[in-house]
Parts: C-alpha cells; structure tokens; sequence
C-alpha cells in the first residue's frame, strides 16, 4: 500500500496494509492525538508513518530518549484526556518496565494503547522475549491481533477497553505481523478530543492502596472478554481435540488442520485477548474437549494461563488432557518454545499428538513445500553473511579498535552494545567485542570492569556504543564513572542516525520525528559538561584512529572517543561519490603476501576477488565509495576515480 | 620441524615472548604487522603457511657462519669482532655532520655522502622526538639526515620506514641500524626461492651500523620526562655510568642503575655488539667524543669510506692499538655470557645457530 491510503477517509474501502500500517491507521481512526516512541524492529514504522501523518491529522509523534520517557509522555497525554500511543520492543518494554508497572497501578484517563512487538527467531533483535509476561506483571490487558484487519480492529477496541476501565492497554504484535501484509477495511477517522486539560481534581499516583483498585478494573475486563469478537472457534462443536492459539500461529493451526484432513474433529479455538482470558469461552470448549494443543510462540502463556484456568474448573471439564510446549509436543526443529511457528511445525506438532497423523504430516508438509519451491526460486540463493554494509563507518572503526588494542598488547577488553555495531560479534568485526547485552550496558559493565585495578585487573577496557544508545541509557553510566573515577574508555560509534532501525533520528540530530528542524544535542558538550575528556575522530582516517585509540588506551580515567561518520548507506543516498576500482596492473594478487586482505581480511562486501585474473576487484554496484579500501591497500592498488583522494 | 604457520610462529616465538628486538623489518611486509610504541603487534592472523616476515627475524633461528658466507663469502677470521677490513678511528669533516652527531658524526657523514652523491636515493634513519620514542624517517636529503643525528638508546622499529619507503617506489638506499637491524637485513637480502615481492632489504645499498650493547623500553622516556621537568632533550649520550640528558636548560645526570630495569631481555641475548654484518659499524671510541670507531667490514664499506676520506668528508687515523684489547674484552665478554647462557639452556637463546667457526670460546676476562 501507498502511505497515501494512510490518509484516505472512505470507509468500507479495503486497502492493502502491513500489520505496522493497520495499527497507525487504528490509531488514526480512533483519534490518536499523542504518540511516543523508542524506535525499534519489528514495530519501528508505526511512528514513521505517525509523523508523516502529524501535520495532516493534528497530532503529536516523537522518536523519544528511551522507551521509559515514551510510555511517561504517553501517559501524561492520557492524564489530561488525549489518546495516546506508545510502541516498543519487547526489549524496549523492559526499559519502560518500572514506569509501566507504575503507571498501571495509578490508571490513565484518556485512552492509552501500547503496542508491543515481540519478536520470535528474533530476526531482527538481540533476543527472542515473551513481552506478554511482562503485561501480565504490570496488570494490563493484552491482545494479540493474527492479521492486519484485526490488528487494526484491535487497536480500536483498545482504546475503547482503556478507557473502559482506565488502565493502559497492550497490544502484543509478533514480526510475522508486523510485517505481514492483508486487506484492511478503513472506517471513518473519528473525531476526537484534542483539548488537554490537567482537571484540578485528578490524581494519578502509584501506591498499594491502588492494587485493590487494579484488580478491580481487571476483573471488569475478564467480564468483557468473553464479548470481545475477537476470539473465535472454528470446528466442530463437539470437537474431542481442540487447538488454543493467538496471533498468527491460530492462522496456521487452522491451515494444519486444514492441511492434515482433521477439520471435521478438530477445533481451532483462537484466542483475541490472552490476558485476561475469556474464561467462559474457554471453559465452554475445554468442555467437549479431551485433548487441549496450545501452539503459540516463545513462552507457554496461554498454555499456562488456560491451565490454571482449568485446574481450578477440573470438576466440570475432566477428562481432559494438555499438549504443548511443557509436553513437549509443540516444538520447532530447536525445540519447545524455540524459534518461530509455522504450519510446518503445527502440523507435525498436532501430528505428535494424534495417534495417528504423522505420516500425513509429512505429505502436508511436502506438498506445501513443492508449492512455495514452484513459486520462489530459493534454490541457487548463495546465503548471505550477516556483515557490516559496504563503506560502513563501523568496519573501520572496529578494525582501529583491534589494532589498536593489538598494539597496546594488555589484552584489552571491548564490550559490545546494541545497533548495528552489534555485527561486529560476527566474522567481519572480527569478533571483537566480548560481552553484548542491553542498551547501554557495555558502558555500565565498563564502570564495574574500570573499578578492578584494585584487585590487580590491568587490561584496558573500552565500552562502545552507537549515538542513539548513547543518548538512550549510556549518560548515567559516564556519570557514574566520573563520580567514581573509574577507568575505561567509552567509543561512541556517531554514525549520525539511528541506522539499525531504520534512520530515524535520535536527540542528537537536527530533526524530529515530525521532519521538522530542531536544535540537537551534541554529545561531545554532555561529555564535556561531566569534566571526561572527549576526542572525536573520522573512523576513515583508520591510521589516525588506531593512533587516537592508542593514545587514548594509555590515559587512566574515563574518557570518550566519539568516531564520528554518517552511515554509509545514508551518505549514498545523499551525496555522489568518485568511482572506486582496482588498478588490476598495479594489484599482485597471491604475490602480495597480504592474504586478500581487501576481500577477505576487512571484508567489505564490495570489494571480491576475480577468479579469472587472480586479483582483486571492487564490485561497482555495492560499493559505497568510502574510500576506506584505497588507504589499506599494502599495493596502493586501489584508485580513486578523477586521480588523487577527494578531500571528504 | 613443526608445520606451524610461519606468522604464527612469529607470533609464539618472537612476540609473545619478548624477544622481538623491534627492528622493524616485519613491519609493513603486509597489513597484519604494526608497531606503536617501539612494540610490534599482529592485528591479524593472516592465516598464511609461508611467510617472510618468520624467515628475516633476526631472532628466528639464525646460522652465523652461513651469513658470513653470505655477507662476506668466507668464514670469519675475528671470533670477536666478526669479519672487517680495518678498525679505524674516524670523524666527520662535514660541517655540520660533525657537530650535530652523536660523537664524531661519522655515521651521518657517511650517509649525507651517499645521498649527495646520487649513490643512495635515501637514508633510512631514526628521528629524535624533544619527548617520547623516536620516529622512523626516510631521508631524502641532507638536511633530513642531520636532523636524525644523535642517538636514541630505545628499540626504534627503524626498518618500517625502510619497508614504506621501498614500497613508495624508492631504490638504493642507506640504511643505519642496529645490529639486529642489519642482522635482519641480511637475512632478507640473502632469502632465495621467494617471491622478490616488498623484499625491500634488495634495495639497499649501504648498510652502516650502529655498536650497541642494549636499548631501553620506551618507559625510559617518561623517566627522563620527570627528571627533565618535562624539557625538550636535545641529545642523550651515555659515556660512562651516568644517562646524561642534554637539554636547552643544561645536562641532568642520571645514574646507570637507574635505566638498567629498562633494557630490553632480548639485548641480553643478544650475540653481535658490534654489526658484524654491516658494510661499516660505528661506535664511541669510549674516551674521545670528537671521534668514532669506525670498523670496515665488506669491499663495498672499504670503497665508501675510502672515496669519503678522498673527497674530504671524513677524516680517519689508526686504531690506537692499546685500546683494541679494551674493545675485544668488552665483546667477548657479552658474547661469553650469551654462551654460557646458551650453555645453560635458558630460553631465548634459540634463534643462535653457533659451530666453532663462528665463535670459539675464549672465556670471559673480566
Ligand atoms: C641503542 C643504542 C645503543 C648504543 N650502544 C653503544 C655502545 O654500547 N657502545 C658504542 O660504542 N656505541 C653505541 N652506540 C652507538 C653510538 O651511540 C653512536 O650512534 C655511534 O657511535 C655513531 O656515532 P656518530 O657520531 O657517527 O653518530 P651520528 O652521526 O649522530 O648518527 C647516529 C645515527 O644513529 C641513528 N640512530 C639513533 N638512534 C638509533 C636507534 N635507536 N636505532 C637505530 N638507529 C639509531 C640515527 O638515525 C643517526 O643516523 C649505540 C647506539 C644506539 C642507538
């Protein structure tokens, strides 16, 4: 779809959305007026979109610090009767995770939706975490859309449901929905309250007098969950076998049982709201039911809610019995709550369960393979590294680094962060750093690490992070580190956006979410203003930055080193650049003694290696033309069109 | 012998266990090897079998009398001294060179001489710096040379500026190093059956080398920083057991002792005081700072200095023969105890390849 459709305000008409683009369009309709977020994968694009749509739709969208100030402000929103937004990660929602708890228990005026998304396989983040714990922990109600048509029904519905009972409520989406494209019928943008008022009367304050108030508002929603349209059963009433699922993993337990022949026996109870549960609903089917499949993805929290639930009924709905991940029978090919569903899986999963099946499985799932083999040409695909883009500044730096800490020979210590930087735990960062975490964490460990000399620990530490980590979670680190004069030396890696996500911008930059012009940070004058000594450096200049960092290893104290250069991908776009190639004459190939060490030491993907010639070769279409590779060359064979470097 | 990779090799017997000398020879050979701080490191492991870089260390194994063979095409007749034609006493009549050098500015006479006369394109030197560790330069003129004048006592990594100034296309060159340095030097010359490719020991011409008993850590300099109060050092020279700084303020002294802790161990292992493979070795005459110990080794040093005295650049007199038994002993002694080191089985002595040819014992005199 078209952003455009984003705009479009003709209801009934049906539009071609991703799951991200369905809940913007939810919050349209529903009058959103507030919107804050920490951007991240796989829900990055829904404030995007929001802040294209501000000047159009009268509303407020902003990349935030962190994820902590975002759910703040969308509350504050709320406080004075403005619906408001918030979109997290599910790591994000750990930051936000002591305000939300809090938040939660004062209640919320306006509507507030947080959206959540959780990523299984974790394609594009660090970890694979179950958010929905983390709701459940904070006492707000969760629902799980399983296509952009109802995640955009959803997000209607929970505003209404906040409102309802004035607690935030969470919409939990997985990548495959977020990503995932479906019709959406659009409904008429609702107009809405835009007056903030702070009513002289209201209270929202965080204390265990409020606890009783909290479960009294959750009780209402497992009232009203059994009357949500959005959870479904679809089989035969007197099923034997039923299947619970939320999310998409309903939509490929009813393609199974499709699939497997079984949907005359077996039933397809999906789930809208896992928390709290629609416990009739359930109850009505578990009483048919003998045997129970829950398919679901990362953690067993139906499967553990739904059977508490049973427990405590187990009179009325005995004999009965349970399989999932504790069985053991719903597993991916790592195992119980590994990875990702896919039919695939639940069909060998129910297959398990089934006395008989597993043969027809296996056909089902050979004939849907031959289908999508027919349509996809994904034989012949060489797979792809996971490695730093051509020109990117980091690779640069990354190899500095480890020169650097090779020269000063005491064993040095990087500890990694999260952003693209991240790639350097793999072959083309050469694995440099040793530990990865959270946001800001490198710095954090790096305050404890600094603080061992009296122990005897002698190995430099440096701690990096990337410009928006650096504003996200790693000031109160360099606080600390100054207050406690601890030793390291914390590398922000500037590339002047927020690349791993998608370039948003960040505090630092001179832009908003909105696209207008505002008045950044520069972190060198936080840094300053802490009294720790702060050098900025281009990662280009690889000689000059291996000198910096050295320099830099043999001072005690904390200090910062921002090496600073605009992602690669980024300047590319903006900017056109003199062709880089390989003067074959003056390249010696094997002869060097250098090993390759264009195209398989520093590893940019664009430069290769011709087989014909047995020399190197720069492949024009990737490259970036940062010029790195001209300056490492040991032949001095790689050129810069028009002759002589081009000053950058 | 054990099918380790060469850089590798390098690595576990030359760098990880001190015994590097930084001569500098390695580095720059590829993209893996760099030095700061007078310290050699590998970024990388370059994962090749082979590797010059392992067969030019001059603490790899090495057989003396093959590179007398090499160098000079016999045995050696000097079991102390190694092969030379003549022991001299030598200064510059170079203005200039004469004042600025260490002692009798014979070394940078020597060198002006082969740039000026179009013989060497360059000279590869060791700039002082007013603090800290020296830098490595290639001399392209005179006044480039005399700049470097002066010694430096810590393990400058001389012969990097020799690989760069080779790979920026740069042939014919004088090269003024220690007797590791030159050590490697000929090691690199006289390697057969591997690719000619950034050999760059091929391009020299001249090859004059420096006595040295043993260099310092660069931690020297912040010693010297903090008995300087952090002034500019013009010259350091060490005659006899005092460090004497020369800066613009006046000398500071400081003991001997106080610098041993900073010698370098590989120095201590170390068999040739005097550059026994160099076209000409230089040295202090020990008593008088107007003038140097010029020994001259091969045809092609003979032919340089007599062609230097000839056109008026250096001046030269008989050794005095009542100092040769001063300068034997001291030499003796050094290689007695790296012997009797050796004798002992204490680690580090590996890279010394010695049959009766290249040194016979003849006891320490103390
Ligand atoms: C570390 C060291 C230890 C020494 N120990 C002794 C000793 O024990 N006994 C003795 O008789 N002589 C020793 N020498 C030699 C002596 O100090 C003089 O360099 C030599 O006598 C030449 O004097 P000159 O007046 O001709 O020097 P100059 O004309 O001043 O020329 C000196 C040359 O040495 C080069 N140089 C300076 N420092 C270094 C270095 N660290 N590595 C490589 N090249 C360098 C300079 O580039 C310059 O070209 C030592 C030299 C060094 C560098």
């Amino acid at each position: 779809m078209s952003f455009l459709s984003l705009l479009v305000n003709e209801p009934g008409r049906q539009v071609l959305m991703s799951g991200n683009e369905a809940i913007t369009r939810g919050a349209i309709e529903a009058g959103l007026s507030y919107a804050a977020s920490y951007p991240g994968s796989p829900t990055a694009e829904i404030v995007t979109n929001l802040g294209r749509l501000a000047k159009t739709h009268e509303l407020y969208a902003e990349w935030s610090v962190n994820e902590k100030v975002a759910i703040e402000e969308a509350a504050g929103a709320s406080f004075t009767g403005l619906r408001s937004l918030c979109v997290v990660k599910h790591n994000g929602l750990n930051v936000a995770l002591d305000s939300l708890v809090s938040i939660s228990i004062g209640g919320v005026k306006a509507g507030m939706v947080l959206v959540v998304g959780d990523d299984p396989a974790a394609h594009s983040s660090t970890n694979e975490e179950d958010s929905r714990l983390i709701s459940k922990v904070a006492h707000l109600p969760i629902l799980e859309p399983s296509t952009p048509e109802e995640a955009k029904q959803m997000t209607l519905a929970a505003y209404t449901l906040s409102e309802r009972v004035q607690l935030p409520v969470t919409l939990r989406c997985v990548t495959r929905l977020s990503h995932g494209s479906g019709n959406v019928t659009l409904s008429l943008i609702q107009p809405a309250n835009k007056k903030p008022v702070f009513k002289k009367e209201d209270r929202f304050v965080t204390h265990v007098a409020f606890h009783q108030a909290q479960e009294i508002k959750l009780a209402k929603i497992r009232e009203a969950a059994d009357t949500l349209p959005f959870n479904t059963y679809t089989g035969p009433e007197d099923a034997k076998t039923i299947i619970i699922a939320s999310g998409p993993s309903s939509l490929y337990a009813l393609e199974a049982v499709q699939a497997l022949g079984l949907a005359g026996e077996v039933g397809v109870l999906k789930l809208g709201i896992t928390w709290p549960l629609p416990e009739k609903f359930l109850l009505k089917h578990m009483k048919h039911a003998e045997k129970v499949i829950f398919i679901e993805e990362i953690e067993p929290f139906n499967e553990e809610n739904v059977m508490a639930l049973a427990a405590q009924h187990m009179t009325d709905i005995y004999p009965i019995q349970f399989f999932g991940q504790h069985s053991g029978h719903v597993a991916g090919p790592k195992g119980p709550g590994l990875g990702e569903m896919d039919p695939d899986i639940v069909k060998r999963s129910i297959a398990r369960v089934m006395d008989t099946g597993v043969a027809e499985a296996e056909a089902a799932v050979a004939t849907t393979n031959a289908v999508s083999a027919a349509g996809v040409p994904s034989a012949g695909i060489p797979e792809r590294e996971m490695a730093f883009c051509a020109g990117c500044p980091h690779r640069a730096s990354f190899w500095a680094m480890k020169s650097a800490l090779a020269l000063d020979g005491r064993n040095g210590v990087v500890l990694g962060d999260i952003g693209c930087y991240s790639l350097a735990l793999r072959r083309t960062g050469w694995s440099l750093p040793q530990t990865m975490h959270a946001m800001g964490s490198g710095a954090g460990i790096a305050n404890g690490l600094g603080k061992l000399d009296m122990f005897g620990f002698n190995q430099p530490v440096i701690a990096v992070v990337g410009d928006s980590t650096f504003f996200h979670a790693t000031i109160p680190a360099l606080i600390n580190a100054r207050y406690t004069s601890s030793n390291f030396m914390l590398v922000v890696l500037d590339n002047e956006t927020t690349a791993m996500t998608g370039h948003q911008p960040h505090p630092g930059l001179n832009k908003n979410a909105m696209g207008e012009d505002v008045q950044g940070i520069a972190m060198e004058d936080v840094v300053r203003g802490l009294n720790i000594p702060v050098s900025i450096h281009d990662p280009y200049d690889v000689k000059g930055t291996v000198e910096t960092v050295y320099k830099l290893l043999q001072s005690e104290g904390a200090k910062v080193l921002i090496l600073r250069r605009v992602c690669a991908l980024l300047a590319a776009k903006a900017e056109t650049r003199p062709r880089v190639y390989v003067n074959q004459d003056q390249c010696i190939g094997d002869d060097c003694g250098c090993n390759r060490f264009c195209s398989t030491t520093f590893s940019c993907p664009a430069t290769i290696w011709d087989p014909k010639k047995g020399k190197a070769v720069i492949d024009e279409v990737v490259c970036n033309r940062c010029q790195v590779c001209v300056s490492l060359c040991p032949q001095g064979a790689i050129k810069v069109e028009g002759g002589d470097q081009v000053a950058r | 012998m054990e099918q380790l990779r060469m850089s590798l090799r390098l690595k576990q017997e030359v760098m990880d266990t001190e015994a590097c000398t930084r001569c500098g020879l390695c580095v720059g050979l590829c993209p893996y090897i760099k030095t700061m701080n007078e310290r050699i490191a590998f970024i990388h492991d370059c994962s090749r079998e082979d590797g010059n870089c392992y067969q030019v260390c001059p603490r790899t194994p090495t057989d003396w009398a093959t590179l007398d063979q090499a160098v000079f095409g016999e045995a050696r007749t000097d079991q102390v001294l190694g092969n030379y034609a003549q022991i001299l006493y030598a200064r510059s009549l170079d203005r200039g060179t004469g004042e600025s050098g260490q002692y009798g500015g014979v070394v940078s006479a020597l060198a002006a001489f082969m740039v000026e006369s179009g013989e060497s394109e360059a000279a590869v030197v060791t700039r002082g710096e007013e603090s800290g560790p020296p830098t490595p330069v290639v001399a392209r003129t005179r006044e480039e040379i005399l700049a470097a004048s002066g010694s430096k006592y810590s393990a400058s990594p001389t012969l990097s500026a020799l690989n760069e100034g080779v790979r920026q296309g740069l042939n014919n060159l004088t090269v003024i190093g220690r007797p590791c340095q030159v050590l490697g030097l000929r090691k690199m010359q006289s390697l057969t059956g591997v690719s000619e490719h950034n050999l760059s020991a091929r391009q020299v011409n001249f090859t004059i080398g420096l006595f040295c008993f043993w260099s310092l850590d660069t931690k020297v300099y912040s010693l010297f920083e903090q008995k300087t109060e952090g002034k500019a050092v013009r010259k350091i020279d060490i005659p006899q057991n005092f460090v004497v700084l020369t800066t613009d303020a006046g000398e500071v002294q400081i003991p001997v002792d106080e610098v041993r802790e900073y010698i370098r161990p590989t120095c201590l292992r170390c068999f040739d005081p005097t550059a026994e493979f160099a076209d000409v070795a230089v040295g202090s005459t020990e008593h008088d700072p107007q003038w140097n110990t010029l020994i001259v080794r091969t045809a092609k040093g003979k032919e340089v200095v007599e062609r230097a005295v000839a056109e008026g650049r250096l001046e030269i007199k008989d050794y005095p023969a009542a100092r040769l038994p001063l300068l034997l002993t001291a030499v003796n002694n050094k290689k007695q105890r790296v012997v009797d080191g050796m004798a002992r089985g204490e680690a580090g002595y590996e890279y010394l390849i010695l049959n009766s040819a290249s040194f016979a014992a003849a006891g320490r005199e103390d």
